[in-house]
């Protein structure tokens, strides 16, 4: 099938055989766009997370034919260097990553929830950040997160 | 003996691990004084294809054999595990003044490619800005010859990588005073320039067009407190890469004109593979050949969709021996079974039956690396050459299994180490590397080839479930007079790629499974540590600190009780069993400084527990307080409170990113992750079925205190993960009454 | 044994072509003293039919009582700490439909059917009888306010309740369990007990 979408800001047409093939795929292997993680494949781990109409998703379970006429946001489209969304800029504070694989889909986990939550609480951050770091990041992770919810404050 | 040395039977040297060392560390001082004469080899290349206008290199291996065979038991350096016979440690200077450095260790998320940066930089005069770290390919000839492992990185490379960038700096000093008409000793350098008499040169600018170049005598290292960066918390050199999502891992790596593999692998322990029907799949969508071979049935695709629903299609019959149960494994890892060897040997022995010993068992599961990024690599094979680009700890030794199993030479195989998407060990073994260079081979393109998540699961190189028994006798006063550690494993080091059969034969055991098994309490007057191994139906090996997660666990709850049965704060207990001189002296510092930043008590306050414990692993000491409480018989750790001594901290905030990973893997480690055996499966195949800390489950709050008690770094990645386990048990203890002595913790 | 299935189901699919034309509101559940004995004692066993269906996990896992979906044949909490939320579809930013989207998904192994989520908490059926089950599922009060009418369309009609006998693959590729009654034999018996009035075995 021939997919229309937008992703990072720009219109976007590709041809894709299968229409169940996950999103993911299609962000990393056909418009090479390889921020956005192959984990586990079973949405479990959460490093392909991205957002689909301002929504986290986990793009390894999510069928390319349901992005049709949506906005796709991936890490590359989040912030820039000379742009850094906010929790970008407080990952860069905190000197957050270490291996750095999973981290892409923790931002972008973090970004969908101070959209909706512009000022979560640990359990908030509890619940929602649901994805699995393995150099277990995840105390300057919080730090991070409540910084990037001050700096989205500002 | 505090260190082990092995020896092959040309005797050799191979290769040194440093263990627990008694001796002061201000006898390393004395022995860097006594090197000082010491005049390394250095290659020397000036534009040569790709290079950049000056690279040099250096054998920072041949130093250290000896230096070791001269001080061996008084270094507390651990040598650099590198090639003997060729340069294995270089850098260039490239035409826009940028020092490219091609690390042989390569990154993981350790942070050795900021800490190496920042060495590199001071010696060398440049602006951490200006440095770009590489992990080095084989195809030059110089990686590792052994492994990125041991935390070992920057420990090993302390001296001679220093060593390089200053006699680089003299070089480029040397010549710019040619150019220049003036004299060396006028010339100062700074980012990357050289100044003096009035005149400026860039080091790109002096390097160039010069063919021949005067090496030096080694220059005497800089003091470490006038460096600009080392012991800073420099920003990591990868930070931006990582945050804004660059394509750095393998397995983000492609290849002109890629194809992609998928590969059925054994569901069962021990299976091996005897047909396939692959007639449904070799007709699909996308397929463009099925691959099989002896052992395995891949099929490679245009896409990994098609590659993965043609994997789907495609009927394999195995066969599976024997199911293999838990209740097996458990019973043939046991004290008293297996292979028997002391490892550690002070005083008397304990007579089990005498009165007053007391004995406690304790267990640990196995446990799965469950790194984020699957093992996989790109792999093209053509023209008897090969090209493999993927996340490995062994660049060296995936070299020569590629060109061992597709019968090249080994310089025709060029290996191209990408950042890790995490290590912890599992990427020590890399046989899927030679998978995708034979799926390469039958196709003549660049095939990229990964592990799905159950295969991850699955074909894992586990950490070895172990067993132990703790003996102890408490004397009169209240204090351990004997303290016994047996403790029984699987394979770590042992049938280990890293290790060859003959140091095994030779030493008899598994110093992997020994990490952390010593008794550290030097005044305990009969104390020794006795290994069982057995190697089990399924590969098991490195793991993040390998048995010190395990093994302190055991002492360390079991010197709890102790301290409890003698009615001792187990602060006070602990100390009163250390002496004062070298590394007793600096566990006893950790401890010291742990119980007062903490602000130890024994007592349970607003339903939170503390507990404490201590270890010391590759001469690094560490000690941490937890505070826990307990809600629905669910563990939730509070606040961890960690001291750590690790000697000179090159950056001191990747030294605490590394303590914080530590302790969450370790509470991952103890509190969540077993894997189980089911109809002769291993299980989980899947993360949440297989437990880890997630944010909700680790600490808020990790306070760390770092000491430095030596005049070097020395291992920072692994040692912290020794207490945390233990830690917790001791508060739970004081919480509920209860010992836990199986991990991972289920209170019943 | 396609030919004696159909043979079976045939006079069930007839008796569902009339139940479908008729009007429930003359059986109205608190309203419901014409039932007749006969009926009571045919309705039990359609009754029982509906309830293998509903008191399975494939049913019961979205109705938890304790706010934690359950995943499973084994109806273990939901991994991850997944939980109800503040309107039955998760927390704010980590939704059902994160993961789970409008269908099943073959790649990943992840179940999905249109509106993903929990049952509301006034339907919480975890650990509750069949006969409770069945007087919360009828009770305006806790089915939120729904006539019977809507239901048997609940029931019989809702791709989040039929998703129970398409539940696709797991994890590891291998079909899920689907309820120990066929799908027919399920919306058959419903219908059937509807238009016998609805009755609650005693």
């Amino acid at each position: 099938m021939k997919l229309s979408f937008n992703i990072n800001g720009q219109p976007q047409s590709v041809e894709i055989e299968d229409p169940n093939t996950p999103l993911l795929w299609v962000v990393r292997d056909i418009m090479n766009l390889k921020g956005t993680k192959f984990g586990c494949g079973k949405a479990a781990c959460g490093a392909c997370t991205l957002h689909v109409d301002g929504e986290a998703v986990r793009a390894c379970s999510y069928p390319a034919k349901f992005a049709e006429g949506k906005k796709v946001v991936t890490i590359e489209g989040l912030g820039t260097r000379e742009n850094p969304h906010p929790v970008q800029q407080a990952w860069i504070e905190h000197v957050v990553p270490q291996c750095g694989y999973c981290q892409p889909g923790f931002m972008m986990a973090t970004a969908a929830l101070l959209a909706e939550n512009p000022n979560p609480t640990d359990e908030d951050i509890d619940n929602n950040i649901v994805n699995v770091c393995r150099c277990a990041t995840y105390t300057r992770m919080r730090k991070a997160i409540h910084r990037a919810a001050e700096l989205g404050q500002e | 003996m505090p260190s082990i040395v092995f020896l092959n039977c040309k005797k050799k040297y191979i290769s040194t691990i440093q263990r627990f060392n008694k001796r002061s560390a201000s006898t390393s001082k004395k022995m860097n004084k006594n090197k000082k004469s010491s005049r390394r080899k250095f290659l020397v290349r000036g534009g040569l294809g790709t290079l950049g206008v000056l690279a040099i290199g250096t054998y920072v291996f041949r130093n250290p054999i000896r230096r070791k065979t001269l001080s061996i038991s008084e270094s507390l350096i651990p040598p650099y595990n590198g090639s003997g016979t060729e340069a294995n440690l270089w850098f260039e200077i490239t035409q826009e003044n940028q020092v490219v450095l091609h690390s042989s260790k390569v990154e993981m998320g350790q942070g050795t490619f900021t800490g190496l940066a920042q060495m590199v930089a001071d010696e060398l005069d440049v602006a951490i800005e200006q440095i770009k770290v590489v992990g080095a390919a084989s195809a030059t000839g110089i990686v590792d010859g052994l492994s990125t492992g041991g935390s070992l990185s920057i420990a090993s490379l302390w001296v001679p990588l220093r060593e390089m960038a200053a006699t680089m700096r003299e070089m480029v000093k040397g010549e710019a005073a040619k150019k220049m008409g003036v004299s060396v000793a006028s010339l100062s350098t700074k980012d990357g320039v050289v100044s003096g008499g009035g005149k400026t040169m860039t080091y790109a600018e002096v390097a160039t067009d010069v063919t021949d170049w005067d090496v030096p005598s080694t220059p005497d290292l800089r003091p470490v407190n006038t460096y600009k960066y080392v012991g800073k918390p420099v920003p990591r050199v990868d930070l931006a890469a990582k945050v804004f999502g660059d394509p750095i891992f393998g397995m983000d790596a492609e290849m002109p004109d890629m194809l992609h593999a998928a590969v059925i692998r054994p569901e069962h322990v021990g299976a091996t593979f005897k047909s396939a029907d692959t007639s449904k799949a070799a007709g699909m969508s996308g397929v463009v050949k099925i691959v099989e071979t002896p052992d395995w049935v891949g099929v490679i695709a245009k896409t990994f969709s098609q590659a993965l629903s043609a994997k789907r299609a495609i009927k394999v019959d195995w066969d599976i021996p024997k199911k293999w149960t838990e209740s097996e494994i458990k019973d043939m890892l046991q004290v008293g079974k297996g292979d028997r060897m002391i490892t550690q040997k002070v005083g008397d022995e304990l007579d089990p039956e005498e009165e007053g010993v007391v004995a406690m068992e304790f267990s640990s599961p196995i446990g799965a690396h469950a790194q984020i990024e699957p093992n996989g690599a790109v792999a093209h094979v053509v023209d008897g050459k090969a090209t493999i680009m993927l996340s490995t700890q062994v660049v060296g030794i995936t070299q020569k299994q590629v060109a061992t199993a597709l019968g090249l030479k080994k310089k025709n195989v060029n290996i191209i180490p990408t950042f890790l998407g995490g290590g912890f060990g599992r990427r020590l073994n890399t046989s899927h590397a030679v998978t995708a260079a034979k799926l390469s081979q039958a196709v003549g393109k660049p095939v990229k080839y990964f592990f799905t998540r159950k295969e991850e699961f699955q074909n894992d190189t586990f950490r070895p479930p172990t067993h132990h028994i703790m003996r102890g006798k408490l004397n009169a006063n209240g204090l351990l007079d004997s303290l016994e550690h047996h403790y029984a494993s699987g394979d770590v080091a042992i049938n280990s790629a890293l290790m060859p059969g003959v140091v095994n034969t030779i030493l008899g055991t598994d110093i992997g499974a020994m990490r952390g098994a010593n008794i550290m309490y030097g005044k305990i007057k009969n104390h020794r540590s006795v290994q069982w191994h057995t190697t089990l139906p399924f590969a098991t090996s490195w793991w993040r600190s390998l048995g010190l997660l395990a093994n302190t666990f055991a002492i360390e709850s079991f010197i709890d009780e102790m301290a409890l049965k003698a009615g001792k704060n187990p602060v006070d207990f602990r100390l009163a069993m250390l002496g004062t001189a070298g590394n007793q002296a600096r566990i006893r510092k950790v401890i010291e400084v742990a119980a007062a930043k903490s602000g130890y008590t024994d007592e349970v306050v607003d339903g939170k527990a503390m507990g404490f414990a201590a270890s010391i692993d590759t001469g690094s000491p560490c000690a941490q307080v937890v505070e826990v409480s307990m809600v629905d018989k669910e563990i939730k750790v509070h606040k961890v409170t960690c001291a750590f001594d690790c000697g000179v901290a090159v950056n001191p905030d990747q030294v605490r990113s590394q303590c914080e990973g530590s302790i969450n893997m370790g509470i991952s480690g103890a509190l969540h992750e077993k894997m189980t055996l089911k109809d002769g499966q291993l299980y989980p195949t899947i993360y949440g079925p297989y437990q880890m800390a997630l944010m909700r489950n680790t600490p808020k709050e990790i306070d760390i205190h770092l000491i430095q008690g030596a005049d070097v770094p020395l291992p920072v990645g692994e040692p912290p993960l020794g207490p945390i386990g233990a830690a917790i048990g001791n508060a739970v203890r004081r919480l509920t009454g209860k010992r836990v002595v199986d991990l991972p913790m289920r209170i019943v | 044994m396609n030919k004696l299935r159909l043979l079976y189901l045939l006079p069930i699919i007839l008796f569902a072509t009339i139940l479908l034309a008729t009007d429930f509101s003359k059986y109205d559940h608190t309203d419901n003293s014409t039932t007749v004995t006969k009926e009571v004692a045919a309705n039990t066993d359609d009754f029982d039919k509906m309830m293998q269906a509903l008191t399975h996990p494939r049913c019961l896992n979205c109705h938890p009582s304790d706010n934690k979906p359950k995943q499973g044949i084994d109806q273990h909490p939901h991994y991850f700490g997944v939980a109800r939320g503040k309107a039955d579809h998760g927390f704010e930013a980590t939704k059902c439909n994160t993961c789970h989207q409008k269908e099943n998904n073959e790649f990943s192994g992840v179940p999905g059917a249109p509106h993903w989520g929990l049952a509301p908490s006034s339907m919480n059926w975890e650990g509750l009888s069949k006969n409770e089950i069945a007087s919360s599922m009828m009770d305006r009060k806790q089915n939120g306010g729904k006539s019977p009418n809507e239901i048997l369309k609940h029931l019989t009609e809702d791709p989040l309740v039929l998703w129970a006998w398409d539940p696709g693959v797991d994890v590891a590729g291998n079909p899920r369990e689907t309820p120990p009654i066929s799908k027919e034999e399920y919306i058959a018996a419903v219908k059937s007990w509807f238009a016998g009035g609805a009755v609650i075995p005693k």
